[in-house]
């Protein structure tokens, strides 16, 4: 039982990274120009999730293996007075789609409350655990 | 343990249930934590061959004539019983349609599981609690 909250707790960390990632590319979602101001369209990033809790050591428990560049095709948009456009007149804006990002926004906020019910359901059972002795 | 005394009538059942369910509750709470992981097959013990092979044990330590004493449990390919723990060695339970991420996930299935466990460990310890204070009432009429 008491390895059950690490295991709950690698599972709201993974799911708030993803969130963050979520976040990232929404308020990423117009961006054309790098950090140092360069064409260069921001790319979608997502989560990959792998079994296993490296902060434990345990088998148990989820971490974000890896944050992963969607390579998808960029959306065109035609702006031929654009600085940025290319010889037919397109200027290439990031592969983010705000449905997809609502809906992995959801899911991750939806899988990060069925984590807390289950931390929830960890800690009464350790009071009526403590109340065997009490 | 005091023999005769600690593992008499259900205590010792009751003992394993909670040990039961303290274990099984692990193996849900991962299986929520990996809703999202693609490939993961969740996994749990057959709570069916956990109450068949107790069944065994207390038909067993009933027809001996003992009223106490402690469980024979027969080990079964997911349960490994111990003098004082158990063992417990879960396998994919695969019976929702598989994903298209490799995971074969059952949301509501496992929230049940998770309370349905947790009811089990609850009855269980406010059991062994009133065995324990029966116990206690008896030292203190002594003392």
């Amino acid at each position: 039982m008491y390895g059950s909250l690490d295991i709950s707790t690698s599972a709201l960390v993974a799911q708030r990274t993803r969130l963050t990632i979520v976040a990232a590319n929404v308020a990423n979602s117009q961006t054309i120009l790098n950090a140092d101001g360069e064409y260069d369209p921001y790319r979608r990033r997502f989560a990959v999730f792998a079994t296993g809790d490296p902060a434990t050591g345990s088998t148990q428990g989820v971490h974000v293996a890896e944050i992963r560049i969607d390579q998808g095709p960029l959306r065109p948009v035609l702006e031929p007075g654009s600085p940025f456009a290319d010889e037919e007149g397109y200027v290439y804006y990031p592969n983010v789609q705000p449905v997809i990002e609502q809906m992995n926004a959801m899911e991750a906020a939806r899988a990060y409350e069925a984590n807390i019910s289950a931390i929830e359901a960890t800690k009464a059972m350790f009071s009526v655990a403590l109340q065997i002795i009490a | 343990m005091i023999d005769g005394v600690t593992n008499t009538e259900g205590l010792s059942v009751l003992e394993r249930l909670v040990q039961f369910s303290g274990q099984r509750h692990r193996l849900i709470v991962n299986n929520i934590a990996n809703f999202d992981t693609p490939g993961y097959r969740p996994l749990d013990v057959s709570v069916r061959d956990f109450q068949a092979q107790m069944r065994d044990a207390i038909d067993e330590r009933r027809t001996s004539a003992r009223s106490g004493g402690s469980l024979n449990l027969e080990d079964s390919a997911q349960i490994e019983f111990s003098a004082g723990s158990m063992t417990l060695h879960p396998t994919p339970i695969g019976e929702n349609i598989l994903f298209h991420d490799g995971n074969d996930r059952d949301l509501e299935r496992t929230m049940q599981d998770l309370v349905e466990n947790f009811f089990t460990f609850r009855i269980a310890t406010e059991l062994l609690r009133s065995r324990y204070d029966i116990l206690r009432s008896a030292i203190a009429e002594r003392v």
